[in-house]
């Protein structure tokens, strides 16, 4: 009998998403930038107030804003037993890329989740789904396939996914600038707010009129494949 | 009641716009010709000849003027197997700052297997205050090349006039073989002049553009790209997203990402079409 309606406990949930979200489940997070190490060898971004400006416009306006959206609809579409609902879904985030290198960024990490996930969080749901897409999945679909099949609630999964990006992206940017952790820390307490408008924002969004308004990062990350020294792949 | 002169209170006063054009090309004789075409008002389209070495040439224009809230214009554009066409515009758009409803404007890019097709419209101009939704959907067959561009300038910049509030949805799909392999959109809304002024989103951007090259060879052009780019007076760059080779361009002098925009739309018709290396001449007056 399939368990339906059960409520995860709320420290269940944060059991589950500080496991998959913590930079320690093994995606290969840290050897991505999305473009920021173009910004800072452009000197677009300089210090620690610039890495969580550019850190929050990413969130609320660039690759977040989609990716929140796409989470949500992927964990509606598992939530719902929706299966043409999750492959629009699923074929959207595959096609939604501005460059080359956040296409592998969001590819990769998409795969490695539901690889590690499958094997370490197995639940029926996402065991068919993945199965379904060949194991490939976007990274914000996989996420959300994985929170629904596991009952983690929508909202706690955008957060943690979203903060996550977020720290991701500080991180990148403290070798990069750099920066001592204690900055580090105070951009992602900056950051705080923009990261919950992006969540909220998502809640509410549909795939319909998604849209970006980072330029700026989409050239940066372009400009990035050709880049002469490199730490990122992206 | 005083009349208002101003081209949006004009526009007002008038019934929205619907327009449609809809171009089919198919070979014809050594070359290509139309074998299909519809329009209404306010879109209408012209044909000049084409210049030596060109594609046959389409160019549209709108007899209004300009769009405006609840306007809306659908273009359909088709090249059949084996055909090659050039459509492009006689002018800048305008859109006018809108009270309320969006101006629409869809435009549908089919390029059949072995068809040339190149989609060029000259730069849309948004009025501070306007209100535009565009979407550009385009499809390609195995062995088809479509090469496709669109600008967008923020406000009436030689008049001074910035574009800080409004709404702009700028959304691409493109389709191979019936599967999407690419999508994307800009989307300025709610405070666009925070969005203007900040480094990681328009970074002082006046105007933008985009070009997208869908072929079966398009990432064997990305090295030419970033030649045609290397010399780029504004910010511009190229990649290839599953197998679209798509190229950027903005910054904060319009008439400077023009200029790279050209410069790359010319190379690249020549690099992967055999064709001259400018733009239909529309561009250059």
């Amino acid at each position: 009998m399939a368990i339906t309606g059960t409520t995860m406990t709320t420290e269940a949930a944060l059991y589950r998403l500080m496991t998959w979200l913590s930079p320690a489940y093994p995606l290969g997070a840290f050897s991505y930038s999305h473009g920021l190490e173009y910004a800072v060898e452009a000197e677009i971004v300089i210090d620690g107030h610039g890495l969580a400006d550019w850190t929050a416009a990413v969130i609320e306006y660039g690759a977040g804003r989609i990716d929140g959206v796409l989470l949500a609809a992927a964990w509606r579409a598992s939530a719902n037993d929706d299966a043409a609902a999750f492959d629009a879904a699923a074929t959207l985030a595959a096609a939604w890329r501005g460059s080359a290198e956040t296409a592998l960024e969001n590819a990769a990490q998409g795969a490695a989740f539901l690889a590690i996930t499958l094997a370490a969080w197995p639940a029926p749901s996402l065991v068919a789904l993945a199965a379904r897409h060949n194991g490939r999945l976007a990274l914000p679909v996989a996420v959300g396939a994985a929170a629904a099949a596991h009952e983690v609630p929508l909202p706690a999964a955008l957060a943690a996914y979203l903060q996550s990006f977020a720290a991701n992206l500080v991180s990148a940017g403290l070798r990069l600038i750099p920066l001592g952790q204690t900055d580090g820390q105070r951009a992602i307490a900056a950051l705080e707010p923009a990261v919950a408008r992006a969540a909220t924002a998502a809640l509410a969004a549909n795939l319909d009129d998604l849209g970006t308004a980072c330029p700026v990062v989409d050239w940066c990350s372009m400009r990035h494949e050709t880049q002469y020294t490199r730490l990122f792949r992206s | 009641m005083p009349y208002d002169e101003s081209p949006a209170g004009r526009a007002v006063a008038l019934e929205r716009g619907d327009g449609v054009a809809e171009l089919v090309f198919a070979p014809r004789g050594p070359g290509s010709g139309l074998v299909h075409l519809y329009q209404s008002d306010p879109c209408r389209v012209l044909f000049p000849r084409a210049e030596a070495g060109d594609p046959p040439t389409a160019v549209l224009l709108t007899t209004s003027g300009g769009l405006a809230g609840g306007d809306r214009l659908r273009v359909s554009v088709a090249a059949r197997a084996g055909a090659a066409a050039t459509v492009t515009s006689q002018a800048a758009e305008k859109i006018y700052r809108s009270s309320g409803a969006d101006c629409r404007i869809g435009v549908t890019l089919d390029a059949a297997t072995g068809a040339w097709l190149e989609w060029l419209p000259q730069e849309t101009i948004l009025f501070e205050g306007a209100r535009l939704s565009r979407r550009t959907e385009i499809a390609a067959a195995p062995g088809a090349r479509l090469l496709a561009c669109e600008m967008v300038v923020f406000g009436r910049i030689a008049r001074g006039e910035r574009f800080t509030g409004g709404f702009l949805r700028d959304g691409w799909a493109v389709r191979r073989a019936g599967a999407l392999v690419w999508a994307d959109a800009l989307r300025l809304d709610g405070d666009i002049g925070m969005l203007t002024a900040r480094p990681a989103t328009l970074g002082g951007a006046q105007a933008l553009a985009s070009v997208v090259y869908v072929a079966d060879d398009a990432a064997r052009h990305l090295d030419t790209a970033r030649d045609l780019l290397a010399g780029a007076r504004m910010r511009a760059a190229a990649t290839v997203v599953n197998g679209i080779l798509v190229a950027r361009f903005h910054g904060g002098d319009a008439a400077a990402v023009r200029r790279d925009l050209m410069h790359y739309l010319g190379g690249l018709r020549q690099a992967a079409g055999g064709l001259p290396a400018h733009l239909p001449r529309m561009w250059r007056q």
